[in-house]
C-alpha cells in the first residue's frame, strides 16, 4: 500500500474506533475527560506539526488556542452580526492568517530564541486578555450561549459529553491525516529540507521564509480549531488558557509523544491525561512523575514513545 | 511616587540577582534554564524550613548552600551529559525539573501559602516624605546591591573569575589553555542556583510563600535577561532595575499597557538583535 494510502486508512481506522469508544465509555466524567484530552491533542498536534516541519519549539502555543477560542466565543456571541456557521471557520482563517504575517517575521529567528520568542508573545495576549475587559470580560473571562442550532445540530450535542466526544476525535483524527499527508507531499519534504539545512535549501533555489511561515500560518489554524471545540464545549473561556503554562502542557504532551510522526502528539497527550486522571487516585504527585517521565524520554528517547516501537524494531547503531 | 520608585527598586533589585545567575549560566552552558524559578521557589522553602530554627540569616545562608549543592550535581548530571546534544534537549530538561521541583516542594510543604518574618533587626518601617516605607525592603536593595557588587569584584578581580569570563567568551580556547572548563561550568551553575536560593529567602518575607511563586518571576526573569543580552551581566543589571519601574510605576501611570510593554519589548529586542543572543560579554 502506498503511504498516502496507509495514512487513509489508519484515518479511517481512527475514525470508525471513535463511535466504538463512544459506545463502550459510559457517559459521565470518564467520557467527559476523553472530550478534553481530543481538544487538547489537536492543541499537541499542533506544537507537533511546528517542531516536525520548522524544527522549532514553541512555548506560546496557548496563544494562538485562546484566540480561536475567544474568536469564536465573540463570533457566537453575536449572532446577529455573523451566522456561527460562518463564524466558526473565520475564527481559525483569522488566527492562521494572523500567523501566517506575524510568521513571515518570526521565524527568521532560530532554536532557544525562538522559543523564546513565543514565550514572549504568548504572554503578551495572555495580558491583553487580562486587559481588554471590553472585548474579552478581562480576568472574569467570557461566557458564551451557544445559539440552538449549529451547523444542523443543535446545541446541547457540542455541550454534552458524549455529542462532543465524536466531534472532537474526528476532528483530531481528520487533522492529524491531514498533517501526516502534508508530511508527505512536495511542500511537506521542502520543509523537512529547510529545516535540516536552510542554507542549502536556499542554496538550491527555494525560499525559505515563506514555506516556515506558511508551516506557522497551518500550526497556529489547528491550534485555533482546537480552541474553537474548547470554546463549543464549555462554553466559557478565560484568560488562564491563554497562559504559558497551558504551552508548556501542550509542548510536553508533543514531546511526550514525539513529533516525527503525526500520532505522537496525540499520543503524547493521551499519556498525558491518563497519568492526571488515574495517577491521581493512587498518587498525588502525578506533576513530578510527569516531570521525571519528560526528563528520561527527552535523554533517551529523543523520538519520543512513538518512535520506541521502531526503535525496538531497529536496535542501536543499526539504524543508517 | 518615592514610595512607588522605591518599591519598584526592591522588585528589580531581586530580579537583578535571580537574573544574574540565570544569565551565568547561559554564559558558560549555553542554556536557558527553566528551573530557576523552581531553584528560587525551591530556595525560599529551605530558607523558609532553616528559619524555623536558627533564624533569617540561618536560613540565607542554608540556602546558599543547599542550592548550591544542588546546582553543582545538576550541572554534573544534566548539563555536561548533555553538552554535545540539541540545546533544545537540555532546555526541555530543565522545564521538566520544574515540574518535578515544584511537586516536591508541595510534598513536602504543601500547596497553600507560608509567611516569613523579616529578621527582628530589620523589623519595622521608617518615614520617607511622610510615608512609612518597610525598613526590610530597603535592606532588600541593600542585601541585592551587595550581591551583585561581590559578584562583580569575584569576576573581575579574582583568578576563578577570569576562567569564567574566558570559558563563557570561548570556551574551546579557554580549555586549550589548561583551564578545566567543565568544572568552571560546574562552579557557575552552582553559583547560580545559589543566587537563586538566596533571591528567594530575601523575597519571602515580602513576597509570601508558594510553589507557584517561581513561575512568575522566571518569565520576569527571562525579559531581564533576554532585553539585557544573554550572558550579559550589565545589561541584566539594567533591564532588572528597568522591569521593576516598568512593573510598579507602569501599573500606577499606564495600567492598561504596563503588563504589556515587557514581553512586547522582549519580542522586539529577539527580532532585531537576535545576535544579542550570541553577542555577550560579562
Amino acid at each position: 500500500m502506498s503511504g498516502a494510502g496507509r495514512i487513509g486508512a489508519g484515518a479511517l481506522a481512527a475514525a470508525a474506533a471513535g463511535p466504538a469508544i463512544a459506545a463502550l465509555v459510559p457517559p459521565g466524567v470518564l467520557l467527559s475527560l476523553l472530550v478534553q484530552a481530543c481538544i487538547y491533542a489537536i492543541l499537541a498536534l499542533s506544537v507537533g506539526v511546528l517542531a516536525r516541519q520548522n524544527g522549532m519549539v514553541s512555548f506560546g502555543h496557548a496563544a494562538m488556542f485562546g484566540a480561536g477560542a475567544y474568536l469564536a466565543g465573540i463570533g457566537l456571541g453575536a449572532p446577529g452580526l455573523l451566522p456561527a456557521e460562518a463564524a466558526l471557520p473565520l475564527a481559525v482563517a483569522a488566527v492562521a492568517a494572523v500567523c501566517f504575517g506575524l510568521g513571515l517575521i518570526i521565524v527568521r529567528v532560530h532554536g532557544i530564541a525562538f522559543a523564546m520568542l513565543t514565550l514572549a508573545l504568548g504572554q503578551a495576549c495572555f495580558e491583553a486578555a487580562n486587559k481588554a475587559r471590553g472585548v474579552t470580560g478581562g480576568a472574569d473571562g467570557l461566557t458564551v450561549a451557544l445559539p440552538r442550532e449549529i451547523f444542523g445540530l443543535p446545541a446541547a450535542t457540542f455541550q454534552r459529553a458524549e455529542g462532543m466526544f465524536l466531534i472532537a476525535w474526528l476532528a483530531m483524527v481528520a487533522l492529524a491525516a491531514l498533517a501526516a499527508l502534508l508530511a508527505r507531499s512536495r511542500f511537506g519534504l521542502l520543509t523537512e529540507a529547510i529545516r535540516e539545512n536552510e542554507e542549502r535549501a536556499r542554496f538550491l533555489g527555494y525560499g525559505t521564509v515563506l514555506p516556515r511561515a506558511a508551516v506557522f500560518a497551518l500550526s497556529g489554524g489547528i491550534a485555533a480549531a482546537g480552541g474553537v471545540l474548547y470554546v463549543l464545549y464549555n462554553g466559557f473561556v478565560s484568560p488562564e488558557t491563554v497562559h504559558w503554562s497551558v504551552s508548556g502542557s501542550a509542548l510536553i504532551m508533543a514531546l511526550l509523544g514525539g513529533t516525527r510522526t503525526a500520532w505522537g502528539p496525540l499520543a503524547g497527550a493521551a499519556v498525558y491525561f491518563l497519568l492526571r486522571e488515574q495517577l491521581v487516585e493512587v498518587t498525588e504527585r502525578w506533576l513530578g512523575l510527569l516531570g521525571i517521565l519528560l526528563v528520561l524520554v527527552m535523554v533517551f528517547l529523543p523520538d519520543g514513545l512513538s518512535g520506541l516501537p521502531r526503535r525496538l524494531r531497529r536496535p542501536r547503531g543499526a539504524e543508517a | 511616587m518615592t514610595i512607588q520608585i522605591l518599591n519598584g527598586l526592591v522588585y528589580g533589585s531581586l530580579l537583578l540577582v535571580l537574573a544574574a545567575g540565570l544569565a551565568l549560566i547561559y554564559g558558560l552552558r549555553r542554556v536557558v534554564n527553566f528551573a530557576h524559578g523552581a531553584f528560587y521557589m525551591l530556595g525560599a522553602y529551605v530558607g523558609y524550613a532553616a528559619a524555623q530554627a536558627g533564624g533569617f540569616w540561618a536560613g540565607l545562608a542554608a540556602s546558599a548552600v543547599v542550592l548550591a549543592l544542588f546546582g553543582a550535581v545538576l550541572d554534573r548530571l544534566v548539563f555536561r551529559a548533555l553538552q554535545e546534544r540539541d540545546p533544545l534537549v537540555t532546555v526541555i530538561v530543565t522545564f521538566g525539573l520544574l515540574l518535578v521541583i515544584e511537586d516536591a516542594v508541595q510534598w513536602i510543604w504543601g500547596a497553600e501559602g507560608r509567611s516569613m518574618d523579616a529578621p527582628s533587626l530589620l523589623a519595622g518601617s521608617v518615614a520617607l516624605g511622610g510615608d512609612a516605607f518597610p525598613v526590610y525592603r530597603l535592606a532588600v536593595i541593600a542585601m541585592a546591591a551587595a550581591l551583585t557588587a561581590a559578584l562583580l569584584a569575584w569576576l573581575h578581580r579574582s583568578r576563578a573569575g577570569l576562567f569564567v569570563r574566558a570559558a563563557s567568551l570561548d570556551p574551546a580556547i579557554t580549555a586549550v589553555q589548561g583551564v578545566n572548563t567543565d568544572a568552571v561550568a560546574m562552579l557557575v551553575t552552582a553559583l547560580g542556583a545559589a543566587l537563586a536560593g538566596m533571591s528567594g529567602v530575601i523575597a519571602a518575607p515580602f513576597l509570601s510563600l508558594s510553589p507557584a511563586m517561581g513561575g512568575q518571576i522566571l518569565v520576569d526573569c527571562f525579559v531581564v535577561v533576554v532585553v539585557g543580552g544573554l550572558g550579559s551581566l550589565g545589561g541584566a543589571a539594567l533591564a532588572a532595575l528597568l522591569l521593576g519601574q516598568v512593573q510598579v510605576l507602569g501599573a500606577v501611570l499606564v495600567p492598561d499597557i504596563a503588563a504589556l510593554i515587557p514581553f512586547l519589548t522582549m519580542a522586539a529586542v529577539l527580532l532585531w538583535r537576535p545576535t544579542g543572543l550570541a553577542g555577550k560579554r560579562l
